[in-house]
């Protein structure tokens, strides 16, 4: 019950991180501006790679636009553990959550949830808003199904996904604390990974094995196959399989980080890392 | 006269020096600097390729390349000085004789060299992984690639100008404008002329980014073997763009640290 509450205020002070500095509604508009803008840019190099090859296909808009919404949302929110153990050490904010009596893993999944539901919404807004705009730009009428059951459904492998992100969150985390420099570029490295091998903007097919191999198993490629079926193909059966694959995979990825980030905690007190000042 | 421009050269290379050493010292730097570049490059030459197009591969690796000095122009041109407010070096540079139009070239040119690494890195990674076909004017790739630096990066003195008057806002700022300007600018594809997919409004204030046209430039230069003769239009463009940044900044700089000194608020840390 303790732990729940610990949770509880680190979500809290993740808005606060996230939306202190102004009102929370310019806050949450910056953060939408850069999916939306991200979703358009992946689109457009669609239309326009398919419109001079005569292979333009409305569906497949729908396809990346879901898959450079969803990446975006994953690396919005996979790199927040790190980035709260980064910026903690900077601030000594990470050394008191550490000498306090609960462990610093509450802390980091509190605060990967706060940025689970802003990115979350942040990212259902840029599809909402790329859809008409990309609609609007390429004359031409995008299938997109939205209904309450796809919604449902989309939002149910939004919160399946969350083991598997919060386990790449931790994992980086678990890095984190060796890390003193350069550690905050990891979310470029992140997002760009997350691109290439997620199908995000395209099949894995299109990467020579063992990369394809390598992003067929991801339980992010899962996820975002979960959610196309949910709101572009329509099929229960295969969107069921992919939210499963995703959601137990996920959990056996967070095991795994949980480990590694217990091990590598356990490393810090030994070596007196924990309160090194990032440079 | 004479000691004043032997004072702001020296202060020039002073500050250029140090951003140089940097990176030149910690080539982990470099790393840290292509992980975005790269992987968005080959990430939109995939969906490129995946077209059917393959001729268009090269947009997204030129892309590449310049979205790492505009990355470069907004984390380290306009928020530089917030950083170096939050660790009081901003007031040691108030208070040295030092110009503050010097230390911003340093630092504009110190940001060109570091980034060069990278971009090159992007552009040899890229024509590996997908030899795109190039039909290149080289005298027109090399003027539009130098007068789209020199904009750039009086857009990025500018806005270093005025993120002093910004907080702890300021990284929200960056993370907001990053991609807003990477698609209004055409990085991966045209947004201005025939082929954009933006309607004439959205082209013209798109075309008030130097970004926008230098983009615009380099393309037809580098793909479609568009010489001078064809793009210099853009080149003035560019150039009165340069002009007119270098004098905002300089006038936006003075505005703020005479605001800045009235209120006392230079040496205030934000965090």
């Amino acid at each position: 019950m303790s732990s729940v509450k610990t949770v509880l205020a680190s979500v809290r002070i993740g808005w606060y991180r996230d939306f202190g500095w102004t009102n929370p509604l310019t806050g949450f508009l910056m953060k939408t501006i850069a999916p939306i803008a991200s979703v358009l840019s992946a689109s457009i190099v669609y239309w326009l790679g398919s419109s001079a090859a005569g292979t333009f296909d409305p569906s497949h808009v729908s396809y990346i636009l879901v898959g450079a919404a969803l990446y975006t949302h994953v690396a919005a929110y996979s790199w927040v553990p790190s980035q709260a153990i980064s910026e903690g050490k900077w601030s000594y904010v990470f050394p008191q959550v550490f000498i306090s009596p609960k462990s610093s893993t509450p802390f980091l999944v509190g605060r990967s949830l706060a940025s689970f539901v802003t990115s979350a919404l942040t990212s259902l807004i840029s599809l909402a808003f790329a859809y008409y705009v990309a609609a609007s730009i390429f004359k031409s009428s995008i299938p997109f199904i939205m209904t309450p059951l796809s919604m449902s459904l989309l939002l149910g492998a939004l919160v399946a996904n969350v083991p598997a992100t919060l386990g790449l969150g931790i994992l980086l985390a678990a890095y984190t604390i060796f890390a003193s420099k350069f550690e905050w570029a990891l979310p470029t490295y992140v997002a760009g990974l997350l691109m290439v091998f997620c199908e995000a903007l395209f099949p894995v097919s299109v990467l020579p094995w063992p990369l394809s191999a390598f992003g067929n198993v991801l339980p992010f490629t899962q996820f975002i196959r979960a959610a196309r079926e949910a709101v572009v193909y329509g099929s229960l059966s295969a969107y069921s399989y992919y939210v499963a694959y995703c959601l137990l995979g996920g959990l056996l990825f967070l095991a795994v980080s949980l480990w590694a980030y217990r091990w590598a905690e356990r490393q810090g007190r030994k070596k007196g890392i924990i309160d090194r000042k990032v440079v | 006269m004479k000691l004043e421009s032997r004072l702001w050269l020296r202060a020039l290379y002073a500050r250029m020096w140090v951003r140089v050493m940097s990176v030149f010292n910690e080539p982990l730097w470099i790393a840290v600097n292509i992980g975005f570049p790269f992987f968005s490059s080959v990430g939109l030459g995939l969906l490129y390729a995946s077209t059917g197009l393959r001729s268009f591969v090269g947009f997204a690796i030129l892309g590449g390349i310049m979205i790492s000095f505009w990355g470069n122009v907004l984390w380290s041109m306009a928020s530089q000085f917030y950083w170096d407010k939050q660790v009081g070096l901003f007031e040691v540079y108030l208070t040295s004789p030092a110009p503050m139009t010097a230390i911003l070239v340093g630092m504009s040119l110190g940001g060109v060299v570091n980034t060069v690494p990278s971009a090159v890195l992007v552009a040899v990674a890229g024509w590996l992984f997908f030899a795109p076909p190039l039909s290149p004017s080289w005298l027109a790739v090399g003027l539009t690639f130098a007068l789209t630096l020199a904009s750039l990066y009086a857009m990025g003195m500018m806005l270093s100008s005025l993120y002093l008057a910004y907080g702890r806002e300021a990284e929200s700022i960056n993370e907001a404008l990053h991609e807003p300007v990477s698609l209004l600018s055409g990085v991966y594809f045209p947004s201005i002329g025939n082929f954009s997919p933006f309607p004439f409004s959205v082209q013209v204030f798109a075309s008030l980014i130097p970004l926008t046209i230098g983009m615009d430039a380099l393309r037809r230069a580098l793909f479609f073997s568009q010489g001078l003769s064809s793009i210099y239009l853009h080149l003035i463009a560019l150039s009165v763009m340069g002009g007119a940044l270098l004098l905002l900044a300089s006038k936006t700089m003075k505005l703020l640290e005479q605001k800045g000194r009235r209120e006392g608020t230079i040496s205030v840390r934000l965090r």
